[in-house]
């Protein structure tokens, strides 16, 4: 079953515009999704502290669904990139901006008897 | 004698879920040097607090907050 993720990549601000796009486009190839993958641009900002010698990143936000099992595939592509500053992938469920729960997931939660809050990771 | 019950700045909010990529936000919750300010100060309920400790740690690691202010540029 898939599931819904969210990442945030910080690319090397010296980058093209086109080059960072390649690269999303690369990267998000590998995940074999069919559904279209959402992207929010940040752009270029500063980075609350260096990273290595870098003052500034440019942020891309993406929200997709996959398969657990293409994410370490995914995920190694993304850590070789030397383009790829950051990244961060994690579980986009139940969040807020999610999308919102299925009757059959809300029947279980009250079944669970689940008050708490989810744990994300 | 009981000081006042402070209410949750979240919950008044109408915040659900904390999100960290809301940096703005999350700096309300932090100190000058970027530790992460106590909920008996913010006066922030245990279930948010949680919340708000993940959404941090998240942002400084994607450079979105500073770890400590010794290495902000």
């Amino acid at each position: 079953m898939s599931r819904a993720y969210e990442a945030v990549y910080i690319f090397d601000s010296t980058l093209e515009d086109a080059a960072i796009n390649d690269k999303i486009a690369k990267h998000h190839a590998l995940l074999g999704t069919t559904q279209e993958v959402k992207l929010d641009h940040w752009g270029r900002r500063q980075l609350a502290y260096k990273i290595g010698t870098r003052e500034t990143g440019y942020y891309v936000v993406a929200r997709f669904h996959a398969e657990p099992k293409v994410l370490p595939e995914f995920e190694r592509a993304l850590k070789l990139d030397d383009g790829v500053v950051r990244y961060l992938i994690s579980v986009h469920e139940h969040e807020l901006g999610a999308p919102p729960m299925s009757e059959e997931q809300l029947a279980a939660r009250r079944e669970a008897g689940d008050d708490e809050d989810d744990d994300e990771d | 004698m009981r000081r006042p019950k402070k209410t949750c700045p979240i919950t008044e909010a109408g915040i659900r879920f904390v999100d960290y990529k809301d940096e703005r936000f999350l700096a309300r919750f932090i100190t000058d040097n970027g530790k992460i300010l106590p909920s008996r100060l913010s006066g922030v309920d245990a279930r948010h607090q949680r919340q708000l400790a993940k959404a941090i740690k998240k942002a400084r690691y994607l450079a979105l907050l500073p770890y400590t202010r010794a290495h902000q540029p």
